[in-house]
């Protein structure tokens, strides 16, 4: 197996684990996509399908990582893309089918009666927003900097596309964060203050790792441009070359996802968690907002008019797809590369 | 400020956040002159509809509490350091209390509970000159 195969099929384990670890880094009150009291999260079911997702999806995992290590023996490149595929869709698989158990288990047992449901809103959030790191963006404008001046140096046609690869990866991720930064925070009923302090670091590093993976995701654009020009040869380690920066990347991300959690749960500080909810019967606790969350990953609330909420499983934001400016969004991440294809198909680069 | 509703308790919400905003007031969380979200940003931070807060606001414009401008968006308009509120808004106010208080004394609170638990509450509010002042009004 060449170096390049390897690198080429990183993402495959990766995902692979992150779905594998993905309740652990979800908020104890939303396993597998359905709500559930602070004083819940400890039930019996929802223990017994912790463990099972993880032995399912680390089955899978393991399977489809073997599974990609023999097709890459072979060089055929969408064998391992349509594993990745199924691998994602039997891990989803999976947390569908403990979303279930648990959801039956909540409804037979009536977990949210005569509990006190709220929304909080933090103005101070408003008031002082946090700030996007805007600075983070310079690695990744100079990578596509050095992209069209070595294109023009080598005279090389292709450089639009390579540069145009990266300006819509940068202007994607930044846009998308940009949209995050103006949405509202996730925080916790039961602990408010703290958790909209958590909430704000947990966006600073989020940010800070995303734009950092978007100047890598630039310089494998840059090194795979390299190698086309044959700026250095495409066998050995050369051809792995290009893929490391974005492994270093995913791995990069991954470690900041599982350090804060999601929302920045799993951080330290911010106050003392949990103090409203030892309070007796006149606790807060989160709104259940099931009804609103299509197989507890899809986000559909005409009443709501958040653009981006906090995703349900995982870390990261989602769009409400009951608000029609998300089909907008959606329509334009979609247009964009068809578009930038189209026209680089008319104009024969 | 943290703002809490029951979406879906008995309570409208634009009532629970306009109550919401006269406590941070009187609490002293929201002095006046202290900005207030826009509608807009409000209502996507509790995930209501807009009007919603739109009517909250309009309650609060209403009572003198709040000032809306296209310039300097929602200000809190006055709070207990400005003074006297105006002549005509006490004996609505009393009418208020008068039903609040006989909910107490219908469920069998005796008058001393009722005038401490009335003391309790107070004492949590920012009045200015500190507890003194508290005294003087009360």
């Amino acid at each position: 197996m060449s170096a390049g195969t390897l690198a080429a099929d990183i993402t495959v384990p990766f995902f692979g684990a992150l779905l594998c670890v993905t309740p652990a880094i979800t908020r104890p009150t939303v396993q597998f996509g359905v709500r559930v009291p602070a004083e819940r999260t400890g039930a019996p079911v929802i223990r017994q399908q912790r463990r099972a997702y993880y032995w399912r999806t680390a089955a899978v995992g393991v399977c489809c990582t073997a599974a990609v290590l023999l097709v890459g023996k072979h060089g055929q490149w969408w064998l391992t893309r349509l594993i990745l595929l199924l691998e994602i869709a039997a891990d989803l698989g999976c947390m569908v089918l403990a979303r279930k158990k648990i959801a039956a288990a909540k409804q037979a047992g009536d977990w949210f009666a005569g509990l006190r449901q709220t929304v909080v809103a933090d103005t101070s959030w408003r008031a002082d927003p946090p700030r996007f790191p805007a600075r983070w963006l310079i690695p990744a404008l100079a990578v596509t900097a050095a992209t069209v001046v070595i294109g023009a140096l080598r005279d090389r046609g292709n450089t639009v596309a390579f540069a145009g690869g990266q300006l819509y990866v940068t202007a994607l991720w930044t846009g998308m964060l940009l949209l995050v930064y103006h949405s509202r925070p996730d925080l916790e009923a039961a602990d408010a203050a703290a958790s909209a302090a958590r909430y704000r670091r947990f966006l600073a590093a989020f940010a800070r790792a995303m734009l950092a993976l978007v100047a890598l995701v630039n310089l494998t654009l840059l090194l795979a441009a390299l190698r086309t020009w044959h700026v250095y040869r495409p066998s050995g380690v050369g051809a792995a070359l290009p893929l490391l920066p974005f492994a270093a990347g995913l791995i990069l991300l991954g470690a900041v996802v599982v350090r804060t959690g999601q929302a920045g749960f799993r951080l330290r500080g911010g106050g003392d968690r949990g103090a409203d909810t030892a309070a007796g019967a006149n606790a807060r606790t989160d709104r259940d907002d099931d009804r609103f969350w299509k197989a507890g990953l899809i986000y559909v609330n005409r009443d709501d008019p958040a653009l981006v909420v906090g995703a349900r499983f995982g870390v990261g934001w989602t769009l409400n797809l009951g608000n029609r400016t998300s089909w907008l969004v959606i329509a334009a991440v979609v247009a964009v590369p068809a578009g930038l294809a189209a026209l680089k198909a008319a104009i024969g680069l | 400020m943290l703002l809490t509703i029951e979406p879906d308790g008995p309570v409208p919400i634009y009532q629970q956040i306009r109550d919401h905003i006269v406590e941070a007031i009187a609490d002293g969380v929201q002095p006046a002159g202290s900005p207030l979200p826009s509608t807009r940003q409000l209502a996507v931070d509790l995930g209501v509809n807009f009007h919603t807060v739109n009517k909250s606001y309009d309650i609060l414009r209403q009572e003198g509490l709040l000032r809306i401008s296209r310039k300097s968006g929602a200000v809190v308009q006055r709070d207990a350091s400005s003074g006297p509120p105006d002549p005509g808004w006490v004996p609505d106010w009393t009418a208020r209390l008068r039903t609040l208080l006989a909910e107490a004394a219908a469920q069998g609170l005796s008058a001393a509970d009722i005038v401490a638990l009335c003391q309790t509450v107070i004492a949590s509010f920012a009045f200015p000159g500190g507890p003194d002042e508290k005294e003087d009004r009360s």
